[in-house]
């Protein structure tokens, strides 16, 4: 943490721990604890949100390693999440419904995808890659529709409920539990792969790619394994979307969601692992409030019809907003108050004096 | 000239400048200069002094590096401009030379002198020095000679040389320069400095250079500021600054004393930067 108080590491250890100070480490256990027992308060409602949200911070993560780390814009990020989906699609439909064979499956189906579109990706920059990548989602789309055209009975692919021995997951808390409890493992993955060598590489690679190689990185290999474990974790998490919706159909995989993962990246905060988990919360959540809204203002009968486009035109507002007025996403403010906190009765941090 | 200094009006004038980036770290504190009309006045510091962000407060391009004016004024021709956009200080005659990204790469040199916009009351001003394109290539004659080429093949002199000329264009009452002598080789930066000085004689234009080369910054200046951490430590005529024992061992690098050699006497020197 960057500020100017009198905190220091003496050991190794304490450099490398993830959660360093007394304050994180109480923050942590609290939340810990409040996510453990939330559903003896909660209803079943806002268990369902936290759980989209994890849902959704799993894909944001794995995008925010691509585009955040390594720098690598990506418009098929929905592409990878339907393949994911459609791998337990494929997997159910030879009847192999066992989570432990489609999880890896998918994963292994995204980092090949990952290959596939990362090294055509290096010799693309900026908006061409950003087509490329757009291209690689229609391609695979496509596929899955072949597919779920042929065997899916037009509509899309039923998926029972994952199990495991006897053991079946169904049900409100039990996937809240479950997709907490992975979005955490995939949160705590990704940010020891930024302080990782590879995500060093990575950082550097996005900040100035030649000063990168010259510095002794691969860049084309780093990049290729950027686009492969992020690809890798999409599909993950599309296995898992397709397994707690218990349906998988192409529709759910249109542009849109393409354009709310890369919304979730930067309305959090670019490069930063905080930033995709609050953006996913946020573009999640969003909709709901918007109608919480709408119902709190008591909007006269027939202005409902125009509700729909309100919501998209809310997101895209926000999102500009965002760009415009945060370029450091949610992260930035969360930053911001911090700073404010540690600094307080300071407003700025003051000049170094001249010793 | 010291006497005569005061009583002139200036042109620019910075009156206790505070600049915070990202809104939590202070850059500079308390900075105030004037550059008088027909001048070279110099700033001088380290790298990290704050010598920069000076500059950009003053030309208003602090934006895109997320820092903001928290404190004081900037004045320019007896109106106050704090915070007023890069491109309508320029049209009003505050020109900056900027350290990196000066000229357009993909242009010719050529293109490069057209491609600007002069003040809108340019012409009506007749304190602005009316400046033709056969004046520029007058002055740089090299870039005569390499009009139609592509300005991304320029030297870094030359390319130096095309930002100077492309400023002078926009026919400005104050130059600011951002380090000019930036990766050059000591002969460039004599000659560069030897314009910079013509320019302020022919044409009465004042200048205001940003220089770590405190040498040749202060061979062509008039008046002269030291910025450490953040704030301005030192100012005074360039042959005061020149004599100055401090400016002379730190920033031209002459005047060792034979007992300064040890380490805690470097430790002593670090004492010492402090000027008051």
């Amino acid at each position: 943490m960057p500020l100017g108080g009198g905190y220091f590491k003496t050991t190794y250890a304490g450099d490398l721990a993830l959660v360093d100070t007394r304050l994180r480490r109480t923050a942590l256990a609290a939340a810990l604890l409040a996510l453990l027992l939330l559903p003896r308060f909660a209803s079943s409602f806002v268990l369902d949100l936290i759980t989209q949200t994890a849902l959704a911070a799993i894909g944001a993560l794995a995008l925010n390693l691509l585009t955040g780390l390594a720098g690598q814009v990506s418009l098929g990020h929905a592409g990878f999440i339907a393949a994911g989906a459609f791998t337990t699609g494929v997997l159910v439909e030879h009847r192999m419904p066992s989570p432990l064979l489609a999880l890896p499956a998918a994963a292994l189906v995204g980092a090949v995808l990952g290959v596939v579109v990362g090294i055509p990706a290096l010799r693309l920059k900026g908006l061409y890659l950003a087509l490329g990548t757009l291209a690689l989602h229609h391609v695979v789309l496509y596929a899955c529709g072949e597919f779920q055209n042929h065997w899916g009975a037009n509509t899309g692919v039923s998926i029972p409920p994952p199990r495991f021995g006897g053991f079946v997951l169904k049900g409100t808390i039990a996937w809240y539990y479950a997709l907490t409890a992975i979005a955490g493992l995939v949160l705590v993955l990704s940010v020891n792969l930024q302080r990782s060598r590879t995500g060093r590489a990575w950082m550097a690679i996005r900040d100035r790619e030649i000063a990168a190689e010259s510095v002794g990185i691969d860049v084309a290999r780093y990049k290729v394994l950027a686009f492969v474990w992020s690809s890798a974790l999409t599909s993950v998490a599309g296995a898992l979307f397709a397994y707690q919706r218990a349906f998988v159909s192409v529709e759910a995989f249109g542009f849109f969601l393409a354009i709310e993962y890369i919304a979730m990246v930067i309305i959090g905060g670019l490069g930063s692992a905080l930033g995709a988990v609050l953006g996913a919360a946020f573009v999640t959540l969003l909709p709901y409030g918007i109608d919480t809204a709408v119902a709190a203002l008591r909007v006269p009968g027939g202005a409902e019809y125009y509700l729909f486009p309100l919501k998209f035109g809310a997101f895209g507002l926000l999102m500009a907003a965002f760009l415009v007025f945060e370029p450091q996403g949610l992260v930035g403010v969360w930053r911001r108050v911090r700073n404010w906190v540690f600094l307080w009765p300071l407003r700025y941090r003051p000049l170094r004096s001249a010793s | 000239m010291t006497a005569a200094f005061d009583v002139v009006t200036a042109l620019l004038e910075l009156e206790n400048l505070e600049v915070v980036y990202h809104r939590v770290a202070t850059a500079i504190q308390g900075v105030s200069l004037r550059v008088p009309p027909a001048q070279i006045v110099t700033l001088l510091g380290t790298n990290g002094a704050g010598k920069t962000t000076t500059l950009r407060a003053a030309s208003g391009f602090l934006g895109a590096d997320n820092a903001q004016i928290v404190g004081g004024r900037v004045v320019f021709q007896g109106a106050t401009v704090t915070g007023h956009k890069p491109h309508e200080l320029a049209r009003r005659g505050l020109v900056l030379v900027p350290e990196r990204d000066k000229v357009f790469e993909t242009l010719t040199v050529q293109e490069n002198l057209r491609a600007l916009v002069p003040g809108v009351r340019a012409d009506a001003d007749p304190t602005r020095p009316p400046v033709t394109l056969e004046q520029v290539f007058h002055y740089f004659p090299v870039l005569a000679k390499r009009r139609r080429q592509l300005a991304g093949y320029l030297s870094g002199g030359e390319r130096q040389m095309l930002a100077l000329a492309t400023a002078l264009l926009c026919r400005p009452r104050v130059l600011l320069v951002d380090e000019l002598s930036l990766g050059l080789a000591p002969l460039v930066v004599e000659s560069l400095m030897t314009l910079v000085a013509r320019l302020r004689d022919e044409l009465g234009l004042a200048v205001l250079l940003v220089e770590q080369n405190a040498g040749a910054a202060l061979a062509v200046a008039n008046y002269g500021y030291v910025m450490e951490h953040g704030r301005i430590v030192y100012d005074g005529p360039a042959e005061r600054l020149l004599a100055h024992e401090d400016v002379r061992e730190f920033y031209l690098g002459v005047g060792h004393r034979a007992d300064r050699k040890r380490y805690t006497d470097v430790k002593q020197y670090q004492r010492r930067r402090r000027w008051f």
